[in-house]
């Protein structure tokens, strides 16, 4: 059975352990991107971004200041066994984090009403859920969210698009992010559906392994051709000018009726995100 | 792309002759802050006049920063990072003619219309590594004053000494040569050819998932 108090303490280490380090395919994906980088500071500022990366581990330090606020993705398994109340679980392993973690975390978390600022409040964490077909199990996928990784999302809607003018909105989004988000990024895309159907596909996007191919070969020839179009935009690594804006194009998409919101998300290059997944029998394995 | 040490306060003269992309290391005393109501009150304090409880020495850099008062005095410095710049923008000239700051920085620059304001006043822009908290943290020798402590810690105001802070990149120069506008510029004027690369690249595609009939 996976208990709450199991969810509890797997949501808490998870967004402990997503501030300390670079997930193993970003780097790869940083380093191969400081081989092909052909601007002098933007080689330099992907070097500097591998040197921060790697005393982030080695010292088990915060790779960046802004621990931002807690997303977590629940995707329960039909045939997970579970038991008590997952949302409360949650919401204690994240204010026992904030409560415990050393060094302690900067207060980000906003009421958008009165601007206060604490480490709590009403719908933090921000929990999304999604349904697994037959699986025995529920993952758990926790991003900091922060201003570079989630200011810069948005959703343009449009009538009955060609696959030219959804790429065209897409390019849009991209330059409108411009060196604002802590390039390279990962952009996470999202095409059709509805509102929230479409935010979530895009949202989940980045979160895919860098370097994993698209099953579908529309989606994967309109990654790679995007993703090198992003690059051709010139902002490079932090923004100061490069080849290298983007680490990877991730897209879904859902059908829906002719108006085609498209979604398109980012995330920064440290590219922070922690998964678990919980078996009924108890047992938790780290996945990403 | 030159590698320059920098020491506090900085000399108009060095100051005047960064370039864009310069590597710049700051060493000495600087003023930091992360906070949009700590930039409110710095107005405040310009147009009422007063002095600040953190007197400005022309440095004043968009840096977020943990540190906590040590029960005996001192302080424990947690980590500092960089912060997004363009949300200052509305603040940012009056606060450059008035305390005369001739080095800001932060992440992802300033306005154009900010660069107008450096570029009268002799000031320039550093880019600090977003991410690059273990780096920039590790810079921090001393943290000699923290104020408006009813802020949340990274809306203070407060000093820091630094030794060799950086690199850091230089996106706007004293002349108002800004990189951002550059860059933003340039993305713009490449677009139509970015779409014409687009269309050939998924002509070809839809081509060959045809041809392999993957994709009927």
């Amino acid at each position: 059975m996976i208990t709450a108090d199991l969810v509890e303490e797997v949501s808490q280490s998870l967004y402990s352990a997503s501030l300390r380090r670079v997930p193993p395919d970003t780097l790869r994906a940083l380093e191969a991107a400081r081989s092909n980088e052909e601007s002098d500071s933007g080689r330099a500022t992907l070097d500097l971004m591998l040197r921060s990366a790697k005393l982030a581990e080695t010292n088990d330090k915060f790779v960046c200041s802004d621990s931002g606020v807690p997303t977590y993705l629940l995707e329960i398994g039909g045939n997970a066994r579970w038991q008590g109340n997952l949302k409360a679980a949650i919401t204690r392993g994240f204010a026992r984090l904030v409560e415990t973690i050393q060094p302690p975390l900067l207060k980000h978390v906003n009421n958008p009403l009165t601007n206060e600022r604490g480490g709590m409040g009403k719908d933090m964490p921000a929990i999304t859920v999604d349904l697994l077909g037959e699986a025995d199990y529920i993952d758990i996928t926790c991003i900091p969210k922060a201003l570079g990784s989630g200011r810069w999302a948005s959703i343009r809607t449009l009538i009955s698009p060609s696959l030219e003018d959804i790429e065209a909105s897409i390019l849009e989004a991209i330059i409108e992010a411009g060196s604002q988000h802590c390039p390279p990024v990962v952009v996470g895309v999202g095409i059709g559906g509805n509102f929230d159907l479409t935010a979530k596909l895009a949202n989940k996007a980045t979160y895919r392994e860098i370097g994993s191919v698209n099953p579908d070969p529309t989606l994967a020839a309109m990654e790679e051709r995007l993703t090198e179009a992003a690059n051709a935009t010139g902002f490079g690594p932090m923004g100061v000018g490069g080849s290298t804006t983007a680490l990877a194009v991730h897209i879904d998409y859902a059908f829906g009726h002719g108006y085609t919101p498209i979604a398109v998300c980012f995330n920064c290059w440290i590219n922070r995100r922690a998964k678990a997944r919980l078996y009924s029998d108890g047992r938790v394995e780290r996945l990403v | 792309m030159a590698t320059i040490n920098l020491s506090m306060p900085p000399s108009p003269e060095a100051v005047a002759a960064l370039e864009v992309g310069d590597l710049v290391y700051l060493s000495g005393e600087i003023v930091v802050t992360g906070g949009l109501p700590a930039h409110k009150r710095l107005i405040e304090y310009l147009q009422e006049g007063r002095a600040l409880p953190v007197p400005m020495n022309g440095v004043f850099l968009h840096l977020p920063h943990m540190v906590e008062e040590r029960p005996g005095g001192g302080f424990d410095i947690h980590y500092v990072n960089p912060t997004t710049s363009r949300r200052f923008d509305a603040y940012m000239p009056e606060l450059i003619e008035g305390f005369d700051l001739k080095i800001v920085g932060g992440k992802g620059g300033l306005a154009p219309e900010v660069a107008r304001t450096m570029a009268r006043r002799g000031c320039v822009y550093l880019s600090l590594l977003g991410g690059g908290s273990p780096i920039l943290s590790a810079a921090i020798k001393e943290v000699l004053a923290v104020e408006w402590r009813d802020f949340p810690p990274h809306f203070r105001l407060s000093k820091l000494r630094v030794e060799m802070l950086g690199p850091l990149t230089v996106g706007i120069d004293a002349r108002g040569n800004s990189i951002y506008e550059q860059l933003e510029v340039r993305a713009r004027e490449r677009v139509p050819e970015i779409l014409a690369q687009l269309r050939a690249r998924r002509d070809a595609a839809e081509a060959a998932i045809a041809s392999a009939g993957g994709n009927e």
